[in-house]
Parts: C-alpha cells; sequence; structure tokens
C-alpha cells in the first residue's frame, strides 16, 4: 500500500463521498413507518449476529485480542519513552555520560540534576546524576540533546514504585556492566517498532 | 379448572416446602452469582476478550473472590443518608426477588431417598408455594421490588440516587403495565394463575407451546422483562454514563452486593417466567434438564443484548412503552378475547 | 577630548579622537569582530580578525587610529574570506570537547566560527600534544584548548602588572609551503605564529609565582585557562550572575556572583566563582577568589536575638571595621547620636582624621581623582605611604597602566623595597626610604613640580636649603678623530683614512645636589638628568597617597603638605581608604578614639560579638549576603547586592528594636548624609554598570565640594622620627585583606610575617616578636618580591588583634627572636 494518499492534505481536491444518511421524518406517519421499517428491518438482529459471531471466532478461531499482561507483554515500540537508561560504551565499559550538563539545562520539568568535578585522569566525572521521576514527563528531550548517546529512553514502563527515588539513582539507570551485551540503543524518535509491519492495516483515511 | 395434579401427587409437608425454601435460597444466590460470572465471561467472549482468568481454573473461583471483596469491604452509611432506609431497601431488593421465586417452579418435584436419615421420603415440590394464583404472585412481588431502588436512590443524600430512584419510578411502574397486559392473554387461554396448569397446558410437545399461539405476547413480555430487571437496552436506573450508579451510587460492600443478587435472581426469575410461560415450561421426562436449558437461554439472551444494543434514552424509553407495547399489548388482549369467543 | 567624524558602513558617528577604529565602533555599538583586544591594554595583533577597510586600505581595528572623515568598511568580500580563514585556523585541531568544556557555550572561538559560518575546514597539520598544567594554586592551563590570543599575556603585562606570562615554544611542526601561496595572507600569516607558540609562566619554571588575581583565565576566550576550582563543576549556563561589589579592597570592584545550588543533596545556593566585566575592570586575587566567605545555614534565634538587643541597651561602645555597607555604618551612626554608644573603628579612625586634616588644609571636600581617571589621562603617577602590591590592587593597576598604556612616568616612594614596581615601566623611579620620611618624600614632590610662584616662600627656602651646588671631576668618554695612513696591502697604495678613537677625559662640571633626594635613598648625582627625562611629554599628574602617611605621627602635617601640593602644582591626589568601605564609614560614622565600657563587637573582639563569621554571639550576613552600597575608592556609591539567602537576623532588625529603624536595609540608602556628599536616591533607582564606551554607570559619584582656603602651614620635617633597627611593617599578603577572605577556600595565603628571601633566612621559620605592648610568635613566610629587611606582619586576622600590636603607627621597632 502505498502512503501517497495519505501524504497529501491537501483536503479540497479529494475525492469524499458523502454517506446516504437519508431524510428525517417530519409527519407522524413517517415517523411510524420508520419506526415500523426498522422494527422489521432486523437491523437489532444484525448487531446479535455481529457479537455472536465475534464470539465463535474468539472461542473457536482463537481471535482472542487479550494479552495476559503480567505474563505477556506486547512488543513496545522503540520509539516509547520509559525510564531512561544510561548507556555504556560498549569497548571499555565506562559510562558514555562526559556530564555535559545539555539533558540537565533542557530538562522543561527541571528534573535533571548533575554534580560534576575535576577526576584524577584531568577529565570531567559526573560525581552524582539524579532524575526526579516525579516531575519527569518523559518528553525525551533528554535523549534527544544527549551528545553521546548516554542517556536513552529504555523500555521499562512499569514504574510503579513505593518511592520516588527508586529509579532516579545513576547506577539503577546505567546498564549493568555484565549485560552489555545486552545493551539496546534507543533507535529515536523516527524509529517504526519491530512489529511495524503487522500492525500497518486500513485507516480510515485510506477509504 | 380443576387441578388433578395435586391429588396424583405425594402430601406436601412443611418440611418439604422448608427444604425447598433452603435449596431456592441456595442455589438461585450461587445462580447469581455465578451469573455474574457467566456474564463477565460472555461479554468478554463478545468483545474477543479472555474474562477472569487467573482466579481458579479459567477464573471460576473469581466470584468467590469477588464475595470475600464484598463481604470483607467496609459498609459506608453517608452522613446524610437517612440511615434505617439505607440499610432496609438493599433487603427490600433481594427478599422480594427470592420471595417471587417462592412461587415458581424453579425445577421438578422430587422425594428425598429414604436412606437418608431424619429427611428420608420427604417430597420436595417443584414450587415452594404452589398458590393458585402463582403469576399473579410473582408479578406483584416483582413490582414490590421497586421499592428497593426507589427507597435506596431517596435515602442516601445524592442527587445521583435521587435521579436514579426517580427513573425507577417511572421505568418499573411503566413497564410493569406492559409485562401485566402482555401476559393476560396467555392467563386468558389457560385460564388459571397458576404455573402447574401452564406447565400442564404446554404438556403436549413443541407444538403445544404457548409462544406459538401468544407471539406478540412472548416478544412483549420479553421487552417487559428486560426493563423490569433493569438490564441493558433499559438499565437507566444505574447508567454509569449518565447517573454515576443511580440509585446504588452510595452503596458498598455486601448492601451493593444485595443489589447484585437481586438483579440476578430477578433475571432468574423473568427467564423461568418467560420458559414457563411460554415455552413449555419442565416436563417430566428431562429431568428438568429442558426448563435449564430454556431459562439459560433467556439468561444467556440477557448478556448477548447487552454485548450487542446500546441504551435507550429514559424519553425514548417511556415513547416505547406507552405509545408503543402498552397499545399492542392491549390490542393483543383483544384479539386474544375475541379468538376465544369465536 | 575632540571629536571627529567617521562612517562606519555608511553610518556617520561622531568620535573622539585618538580612538582606536575598534573602540570607536564599539562605544557606537557597530560590530567588529575581535578576538585579541582587551579594551584598556595594548593591541597584541594575535588573532587578526578585526581586519577593515578604512579608507580603501585594509587595517586592524584595533591598531588603528580614527582620522576626521575616515569611511570604514567593516565586511568587504576579501575580509571575510580571510576571517573565515583565520577562524579556520583556530579550528584546526582544537579538541570537540566541548560537550565538558568549562566555557560551556560562552567561547568566543565558539561563537565567531558559528558567525563567520565556518562550515567545513580546509586546512591540516598534524597535531602537537599539549600538556594540562596547574601554573599556581588557582590558575590550570589546559593547553590543548588554548588558540594563543595571548589575552592572557597582554592583561598581566599592561593591567596587572605582573608580567607573569609569556608566549613560549610549542613545538609544532613547519606549515606546508603550498598553504603560502593558497591561503589569505593574515590567515597564514597568524597560523604561522599560532603554530609555533604556546603560553607559559615567563619566569621559565612551571609556576606563575605572580599576585594569582585570575584575571588571566577571565579574560581567556576560550577553556584554557580557568580556576582550578572551578574546573568541571558546573556549566555557565547553570549559574546566575548576581552584580555586587568586591567586599575586601577599598577599591569597590564591579563583580558578578555566580551561584548555582551547591549539590543535589545541598539545594541552597552556592558561589561558584566570580566574574567581572574584564574589559572595563580588573579584579584582584581576593575579589575574584574571596567569595564563599558567607555565613551558611543560619536561622532565628530570637534568644540570641533578645540578648543582643539587652547587650546594645547596656553597651557603651560598638567597635566593627570597614567589611560593612554604608547602611549599616548609618545605622550604627544613629545609634551613636541616639542612645550615646562610642563607634570605635581603629581601622578607620586614622583615615578619618587624615581625611579632616586634609579637607580643612584644601578647602576639598574629598580628593581629586580616582584610578580610572588615573589610567584614562595620566602620564604621570607618584605613590607614596602605600605598599600598592598588597593595600591597593587598583592602584597597582593604575600604576601599571599608566606605565604601559599612557606612555607614562612614575615615582613610587616606600620603605619597603619591592621588586615587581620598578618593572612595571622603564621610566619609574622607585625610592626605598626610611621609615619616617614620608613628610620629605612630599617636599620633594613640591620641589619637583610645585609652581614657584605659587609656593610659599618659607616652604620654597626650606625646600632650597636642601639643594648644593658642588664642582666634580668627572671622566667622560669623548670620541676623538685620528688620522692615519694606511697602505693597502694589495695594490701598495698608501691611503689616509679618518678613524674616530674614544679618549678618556677628564672634566670639572658643576652638579645640582638635591639633599632630599639623597636623604629618600636615591642617586642624587643622576637623578636630575633621568628625572628630566621621565618630565618629557607629560601633562597629567597624579599622587597616590596610602595607608602609612595616615598612621604617621606628624600625619596632620602630611595632610596639609598634600593639601599644599594640590594648590601649588598640577598634580591631583588620589587616597586609598584603608580597606573594604572605609572611605564609607569614615563619611558617614563619627568615630571615636577609644573603646571604653561593655563592648559589642561587629566581626571584631567585644563583650559581645554580632559575626558574619558565624562564631559570635549573634550571626550576621556576610556581604556577600546582603544588599546594600559601599562608598569606592573612587567616590563612587555602587550597590551590591544578595548573592545567597539569608535566614537570620540583621543590623536593622536590631536596630528597629533600639531606636527607630527601617523596614529594610536598603530603605536606609536614600537616608545617607547628603552633608557629606551622597545623595537621596533609593537602592533601587542605583545603576550598576558599564556602557559600552567603558564609563562607569555604577551607582552615583560622591558630590565633592571646594572652597577657597588659605594656603596651608606646613612644617619642616623631623629626620629624628626615622625609625631604625628592626622593623615591622603591618601589611597582609596579596589577596589577604580580612576575616572574610581568610575564611574562603582559594585565598592561600597565611598569616604570618613575610620576609624577604634573605631575611627569612635570617629569622629561620618561626619568629616571637615583642612589641612594647605584648608579644606575638609567627610563622615567617618568604616573600621574593619584598627587597630589604623591614618584614611585613599580616593584620586580617582579627582574633590575632594585631591593630593594638601596632597603636597609632604602622611601622614598629620590635624584637625578634627565633622560635
Amino acid at each position: 500500500m502505498g502512503l501517497e494518499q495519505f501524504k497529501n492534505r491537501n483536503v479540497g481536491t479529494q475525492n469524499y463521498k458523502t454517506l446516504d444518511v437519508g431524510v428525517s421524518p417530519q409527519t407522524g406517519m413517517e415517523r411510524f413507518k420508520q419506526v415500523a421499517k426498522r422494527t422489521v428491518k432486523g437491523e437489532l438482529f444484525v448487531g446479535l449476529g455481529v457479537v455472536m459471531k465475534a464470539m465463535v471466532k474468539a472461542l473457536f478461531a482463537d481471535d482472542m485480542h487479550t494479552v495476559k499482561y503480567p505474563f505477556e507483554k506486547m512488543p513496545i515500540s522503540p520509539r516509547y519513552r520509559a525510564i531512561h537508561d544510561m548507556l555504556r560504551l560498549l569497548e571499555s565499559g565506562h559510562y558514555r555520560c562526559i556530564g555535559c550538563g545539555l539533558c540537565e539545562k533542557i530538562c522543561i520539568s527541571n528534573c535533571i540534576t548533575m554534580d560534576t568535578r575535576y577526576d584524577e585522569n584531568q577529565r570531567k566525572e559526573v560525581s552524582e546524576y539524579t532524575i526526579n521521576f516525579g516531575r519527569c514527563i518523559f518528553c525525551g528531550y533528554c535523549a534527544e540533546v544527549c551528545p553521546e548517546l548516554a542517556i536513552v529512553h529504555g523500555q521499562r514502563y512499569e514504574t510503579a514504585s513505593e518511592q520516588r527515588a527508586s529509579f532516579s539513582i545513576f547506577e539503577d539507570m546505567l546498564s549493568p556492566v555484565d549485560q552489555l551485551n545486552l545493551q539496546q540503543e534507543y533507535q529515536g524518535f523516527g524509529a517504526v517498532s519491530p512489529n511495524a509491519d503487522e500492525n500497518i492495516k486500513q485507516t480510515p483515511l485510506a477509504y | 379448572m380443576e387441578t388433578t395434579l395435586v391429588e396424583t401427587l405425594p402430601h406436601v409437608t412443611w418440611v418439604g416446602v422448608l427444604i425447598k425454601a433452603i435449596l431456592i435460597l441456595a442455589i438461585i444466590s450461587a445462580i447469581a452469582g455465578f451469573g455474574t460470572f457467566i456474564e463477565r465471561k460472555v461479554l468478554a467472549w463478545m468483545q474477543r476478550r479472555q474474562g477472569p482468568l487467573h482466579v481458579g481454573p479459567y477464573g471460576l473461583l473469581q466470584l468467590a473472590a469477588d464475595g470475600i471483596k464484598l463481604f470483607t469491604k467496609e459498609d459506608i452509611v453517608p452522613q446524610n443518608a437517612n440511615k434505617f432506609i439505607f440499610m432496609v431497601a438493599p433487603i427490600i431488593t433481594a427478599a422480594t426477588a427470592f420471595i417471587a421465586l417462592a412461587a415458581v417452579p424453579v425445577f421438578p418435584d422430587f422425594t428425598i431417598p429414604s436412606w437418608i436419615p431424619l429427611l428420608g421420603d420427604t417430597f420436595v415440590p417443584a414450587i415452594a408455594a404452589d398458590l393458585n394464583i402463582g403469576i399473579l404472585f410473582v408479578l406483584g412481588m416483582m413490582a414490590a421490588g421497586l421499592y428497593g431502588p426507589l427507597l435506596a436512590g431517596m435515602s442516601q443524600a445524592n442527587k445521583w440516587g435521587i435521579i436514579g430512584s426517580a427513573r425507577t419510578a417511572v421505568q418499573f411502574l411503566s413497564y410493569e403495565v406492559v409485562t401485566g397486559l402482555s401476559i393476560l392473554a396467555p392467563i386468558m387461554l389457560v385460564g388459571s394463575l397458576s404455573f402447574v396448569d401452564f406447565n400442564s397446558y404446554q404438556a403436549g410437545g413443541i407444538t403445544s407451546w404457548l409462544i406459538w399461539q401468544q407471539p406478540v405476547a412472548f416478544v412483549l413480555f420479553l421487552i417487559a422483562g428486560f426493563a423490569e430487571t433493569n438490564r441493558t437496552p433499559f438499565d437507566l436506573l444505574e447508567h454509569e454514563a449518565e447517573v454515576v450508579s443511580g440509585y446504588a451510587t452510595e452503596y458498598s460492600g455486601m448492601r451493593w452486593g444485595m443489589f447484585f443478587i437481586g438483579e440476578y435472581a430477578n433475571m432468574i426469575t423473568v427467564s423461568i417466567i418467560a420458559a414457563v410461560v411460554f415455552l413449555g415450561g419442565y416436563s417430566e421426562g428431562t429431568l428438568g434438564l429442558a426448563i435449564l436449558l430454556k431459562v439459560a437461554f433467556f439468561f444467556f439472551l440477557m448478556l448477548w443484548v447487552r454485548a450487542a444494543w446500546p441504551h435507550v434514552r429514559p424519553d425514548q424509553l417511556m415513547w416505547l412503552c406507552w405509545k408503543v407495547l402498552m397499545p399492542i399489548a392491549v390490542i393483543n388482549v383483544v384479539i386474544t378475547g375475541i379468538v376465544m369467543m369465536v | 577630548m575632540s571629536k571627529v567624524n567617521i562612517k562606519i558602513d555608511g553610518k556617520e558617528f561622531a568620535v573622539n579622537e585618538g580612538e582606536y577604529i575598534l573602540n570607536a565602533a564599539r562605544a557606537n555599538d557597530v560590530f567588529i569582530p575581535a578576538i585579541c583586544y582587551l579594551t584598556r591594554c595594548s593591541p597584541t595583533l594575535a588573532c587578526r580578525i578585526c581586519l577593515v577597510e578604512a579608507d580603501g586600505k585594509q587595517v586592524y581595528a584595533c591598531n588603528a587610529k580614527v582620522k576626521e572623515g575616515m569611511e570604514i568598511t567593516v565586511d568587504t568580500p576579501t575580509i571575510l574570506q580571510e576571517r573565515r580563514a583565520i577562524m579556520e585556523v583556530y579550528d584546526v585541531n582544537h579538541p570537540l570537547q566541548c560537550g565538558v568544556c568549562d566555557k560551556s557555550g560562552e567561547c568566543e572561538l565558539q561563537n565567531y566560527t558559528l558567525a563567520l559560518g565556518v562550515d567545513s575546514q580546509s586546512y591540516r597539520i598534524p597535531d602537537t600534544k599539549r600538556e594540562n598544567k596547574n601554573w599556581s594554586s588557582v590558575l590550570h592551563y589546559d593547553a590543548g584548548l588554548c588558540i594563543v590570543c595571548e589575552r592572557c599575556v597582554t592583561v598581566c603585562k599592561d593591567m596587572i602588572g605582573d608580567a607573569a606570562l609569556k608566549t613560549t615554544k610549542r613545538g609544532g611542526e613547519a606549515l606546508d609551503k603550498e598553504y603560502k601561496a593558497s591561503m589569505p595572507k593574515d590567515a597564514y600569516a597568524m597560523w604561522n605564529k599560532l603554530q609555533k607558540s604556546v603560553i607559559a609562566p615567563s619566569n621559565g619554571t612551571e609556576s606563575t609565582e605572580c599576585s594569582d588575581c585570575g584575571e588571566c583565565a577571565a579574560v581567556c576566550p576560550v577553556g584554557a585557562l580557568v580556576s582550578r576550582d572551578f574546573q568541571y563543576t558546573t556549566n555557565a549556563w547553570d549559574l546566575s550572575r548576581i552584580p555586587a561589589v568586591s567586599a575586601h579592597s577599598s577599591d569597590g570592584f564591579q563583580i558578578f556572583y555566580e551561584t548555582k545550588p551547591a549539590s543535589i543533596e545541598d539545594r541552597e545556593k552556592k558561589i561558584f566563582r566570580v566574574t567581572n566585566e574584564w574589559n572595563y575592570v580588573s579584579l584582584d586575587g581576593a575579589a575574584r577568589f574571596a567569595y564563599d566567605f558567607e555565613n551558611r545555614g543560619v536561622t532565628k534565634d530570637p534568644e540570641a536575638f533578645d540578648k543582643a538587643v539587652a547587650a546594645f541597651k547596656q553597651a557603651k561602645t560598638v567597635r566593627f571595621n570597614s567589611v560593612i555597607t554604608n547602611e549599616e555604618a548609618l545605622m550604627l551612626q544613629r545609634l551613636k547620636e541616639q542612645m550615646g554608644i562610642k563607634l570605635y573603628n581603629p581601622e578607620v579612625r586614622k583615615f578619618q582624621k587624615f581625611l579632616g586634616y586634609y579637607q580643612d588644609a584644601s578647602g576639598n571636600s574629598l580628593y581629586t581623582t580616582d584610578t580610572d581617571t588615573i589610567m584614562k589621562q595620566s602620564d604621570f603617577v607618584i605613590a607614596i605611604g602605600t605598599a600598592m602590591r598588597n593595600d591597593s590592587p587598583g592602584l597597582k593597576y593604575a600604576f601599571n597602566n599608566v606605565q604601559k598604556m599612557n606612555k607614562g612616568a612614575g615615582l613610587y616612594f616606600h620603605p619597603v623595597g619591592d621588586t615587581l614596581i620598578p618593572t612595571f615601566g622603564k621610566s619609574l623611579l622607585s625610592f626605598t626610604h626610611k621609615v619616617g620620611l614620608e613628610e620629605a618624600a612630599l617636599y620633594l614632590l613640591l620641589d619637583l613640580f610645585a609652581d614657584a610662584m605659587r609656593l610659599p616662600e618659607e616652604v620654597s627656602a626650606y625646600i632650597a636649603s636642601f639643594k648644593s651646588s658642588e664642582t666634580k671631576t668627572i671622566k667622560e668618554k669623548v670620541m676623538k678623530s685620528v688620522t692615519e695612513t694606511v697602505v693597502d696591502e694589495e695594490t701598495g697604495e698608501s691611503k689616509e683614512v679618518t678613524k674616530k678613537v674614544p679618549e678618556m677625559v677628564t672634566k670639572e662640571v658643576s652638579v645640582e645636589r638635591n639633599g632630599l633626594v639623597e636623604l629618600l635613598g636615591g642617586d642624587a648625582e643622576k637623578f636630575e638628568e633621568t628625572f628630566a627625562k621621565m618630565m618629557k611629554k607629560k601633562e597629567s599628574f597624579s599622587l597616590m597617597v596610602g595607608e602609612d602617611l595616615y598612621y604617621h605621627e606628624k600625619a596632620e602635617n602630611i595632610a596639609h603638605l598634600i593639601a599644599l601640593i594640590e594648590k601649588c602644582t598640577t598634580i591631583d591626589v588620589v587616597m586609598t581608604p584603608p580597606k573594604s568601605n572605609a572611605l564609607g564609614v569614615a563619611l558617614i560614622c563619627d568615630l571615636d578614639d577609644e573603646a571604653e565600657g561593655y563592648t559589642i563587637g561587629y566581626n571584631e573582639n567585644g563583650d559581645f560579638r554580632l559575626s558574619a563569621l558565624g562564631e559570635g554571639d549573634l550571626d550576621m550576613p556576610a556581604m556577600n549576603q546582603q544588599e546594600g552600597t559601599f562608598t569606592t575608592m573612587s567616590k563612587r556609591v555602587v550597590p551590591t547586592n544578595a548573592a545567597l539567602s539569608y535566614g537570620g537576623y540583621e543590623l536593622n532588625d536590631i536596630v528597629s528594636v533600639l531606636i527607630e529603624g527601617q523596614r529594610e536595609t536598603i530603605d536606609w540608602t536614600p537616608l545617607l548624609p547628603t552633608a557629606k556628599g551622597y545623595r537621596a536616591v533609593a537602592f533601587d533607582d542605583l545603576p550598576n554598570g558599564y556602557t559600552n564606551e567603558g564609563v562607569e554607570n555604577r551607582g552615583y559619584l560622591l558630590e565633592v565640594e571646594s572652597s577657597e582656603v588659605a594656603v596651608p602651614t606646613i612644617e619642616k620635617f623631623d629626620t629624628s622620627l626615622v625609625l631604625e633597627g628592626e622593623i615591622v611593617y603591618r601589611c597582609n599578603p596579596a589577596r589577604q585583606f580580612n576575616d572574610f577572605t581568610d575564611k574562603s577556600h582559594e585565598i592561600f595565603e597565611a598569616f604570618g610575617l613575610y620576609a624577604s628571601p634573605a631575611k627569612a633566612e635570617s629569622l629561620g621559620e618561626k619568629v616571637e616578636i615583642v612589641f612594647e605592648n605584648g608579644t606575638l610568635v609567627v610563622d615567617v613566610i618568604v616573600d621574593p618580591k619584598i627587597e630589604g629587611d623591614i618584614t611585613k606582619l599580616s593584620d586580617f586576622k582579627s582574633a590575632k588583634d594585631v591593630y593594638t600590636l601596632f597603636g597609632e603607627s604602622r611601622y614598629k621597632t620590635v624584637t625578634m627572636r627565633k622560635v
């Protein structure tokens, strides 16, 4: 399916078809006729038929839409913006953050704070880093602005916790040094989800 | 019309009636509870969902979990509520629903086997109280059930409750008329108000079912039954989108649960009446399976309709009742009368 | 100053004559890019991007002066090409570590690279390894980031006077020859120089041994020079800038406290650094690095407050120092007026008296010039009685700047020899005289500069009495022409050749000997000649007067002498208020000579102590925690703002209980005494900035009144007052002024006895100094810039009560014992 029709936003020249909704009854007799017609026509039973068909399909054709959530999870888009991950350099295992402070600056809810210092190797070291998830609106600017791809949005969307601080510690967000092979790059804002092809359907716009 | 059946049956003792009553209470309560489970499951399937799944096998114990929840929830009585009436109202609903069942043949009669001590050889009748005005009693009791929601809504000092109880009064009273009139035609044909007589009248197999003679009455009764039991598309009393929870807004815990049980008991009552009056009732030979299937069908129909159809507006409801159903019912009675005369 | 008309990009401007094109453009809001130029320093011509076209010729705007009718084009296609090439060259091998660089977006290299649209790099050369270095306790130099614009070198030489930095060899590879042909000319020349040089301490070692003022770091356009303490701690954009006044020296430098929450745990704001408008004001080390003296974590303690009120009610004296705002000084003055409490301030009292003598004798309500005017106009400066390096960095900068920028000359009179000051300029004469001869120095000035017509006769006669004429036999080298006959070896021809041959001749000359010069330790023989050279083309003369004179036994006579100098010569005078707001206190408070009875000490010793240092009986806000005004050496009332929050009580709260107070401390600002030259201006209406032309627009100038008075009578000086023996001079090390500078973590100068290396060796590590009224055991610290035997004893710790030991003077003869 081509995307031309979606890209054409020039409404004026599009070929709309108008739906024939008929005329509203005016006189009593007309109204009576409409009622009678609708009663006999059995539209109500069509409705019954539809749901019955759905049930039969659900039960016998395995057309069930339920995802048994805590046990099964839907694949989420790589663009999904959940709790941040701080990534490491794959070669050295050192965290990527250089402490430039751009995330702190760009954060529109002012929830990122960092302390930096001059370290023994004459480099800038991030001595403390915290995100206040009570305030974070997961807008993704921090990941967008990060010049080192150090802070990214992870896939941890289950953020219920007893304490706000549960997710905000730098070490918690940092990918574990022994699981560097599992470290996921954030695909970014333009990325498509892994199951994007399955999800493509005709949307009403395409009719 | 003389009833000959009673003479052929063993004598109905008070023990038998008591056993029957306890059975009804226990089984119907259980079924009402189970009904909620069935409803959730069926609705889920019709919406391609799974429904309750995790509590017990296939989620069967969900209703136990719900029961425990309802029983252990705090019983809240609003500060400005009329406390006594507020507390009594759910009991009225539940009580009337079960009392109505007293005159309904819930399942066939049987005799307790003689090897069971104490109760051996006790005859348990099909109907706890085989009144010869059974139908009148059931309809009357269901009508009295109106007091439950009505009083509940008015006593709780909540505007949604007031609206809910106003709707109760309007809806129940109006459809009482349709129920009565629609069932009048079969009564005229059978010539009795006893369910046993209805059962006997249709004992000759499917062809003798009253539905064939009174299709219009059947449809009318079904529609009115939906309204009486407060089911979609006529569940205006507690329509969430409009009046939060209507008369039940301020109820919690088991008091709310009693409304629930009452509603499901009423659904069963209506299903049984419909089955007995129009679909041949319980036939002797099938060990009550026939009546069970028929009741189950009506119960299922109610869920099915809920899954498929939208609500109507209160004004549409009234319009339907007074301008459509009531006239048809009257005409039906008249036509039936004329046919009988001729 | 006369104006000339020029046209920049077609627009007409009237600008000051003799101005550089760049400054003229800046004054009129026209942007000409420039990296290496500093407004008050000499053009370096390192960056060459200020290239403009003037009357059809390409000139450097920082170096070319405006002429009448000049037509200037800022951007021409060739110039833009040139500038772009220069920026590309600057970007060659510049590390791309902008993310961590401390400039964090304030980088001029970044700005110009973007402004000139450098989007590709055409040049390349192998990089040279350049090391990071710590040059001193405060300076960090990242040679990798350095673009060798030499601003640091220039400011250190032309403004600060330390000349502690220079360019040195980088050891980079030579440029590819083909660039010479392909590159724009200036860019190539600039690159050629850049590739060869890097900045290093000028003394050839790894450390600068300078006054640690940090001005070099302030002017650095990139992140190459930063304060070690600030490095990598925060980004510039996170800091809020609070305009304030340096609370330490009496110069009243405008500074900006830059604050941010201290850390993730501690959200209370903290000062991370101090910055300045380095084009218009240069800071000393105390102003820049002594910033964290705040009284932190103070809450209101009503009990202590009640005790304080009770203490004031029974107090006979309030002892305080000059670290106080005008407003608080006024409050104390009101307490004195209404409650009869004595005000005791030994730091300021002598200055106040001296000022009084001067006012009486001269008819001027205040001295006549200031450091800014000196820098702009003066070409001959004289300093008497001030250890400039320690007492008054502003004077030092002005003194130095005049030598460097105004082709100036200078005379420096001080008993303690200083190796730095003579290096300020070539026509500078430094007199290391004996203690007590300050009057003689002033007489010498009268002799040298006074208009003989205006000088009272007896004074002329007195001065003449020091002069003697003598005939002296001197040997002189004379070139004598000798004619010789030389035989050419090849041709055999003989030639007559005239040669000049030196010959020593004895000659008798009459020499004017100036006894005063001799007395002051100068070379009387050569003085006349040297001075004549110094006086060439000099028009504007200034005299800097320091603290020594206020503490002089004959301070009154000295004040009269100064008044006479002003009257009879064209010399303008500036006096250094001893510390912080000494001038404000001197003008506002009626100070008493003695403390008596129950004493309240405000940041000083006392029976009840109000303290902003956090150790008194009631906490007070420190200078970076309060609003108010200062009266600076430049006779200016300048506002300072609170950089940090303060939760406790202020002096105003106490005063409000005792007498009628004001709602806020700054409500006292309009009440400052107009009789003393203050104006009734609300605090919030005080401006605080500099115009593009560099004109100071901070607060307001005190009204100076002058009235005609009789010519002051002066006494002859008395050589018997000269101190002999072991002399100690009360003088703080540079960057230390008071307890507050001492509290700051970036000030490392210790309390002790500072001595020249030779003297220190003879004294040992620790000495006990025996005064008439007490003894003190101190460490001996070497100050290589001191010459001679006089030692400097610090006074910045009020707990040591050095003022009491010294009593009425700044020099004391003492006995020293090794410990």
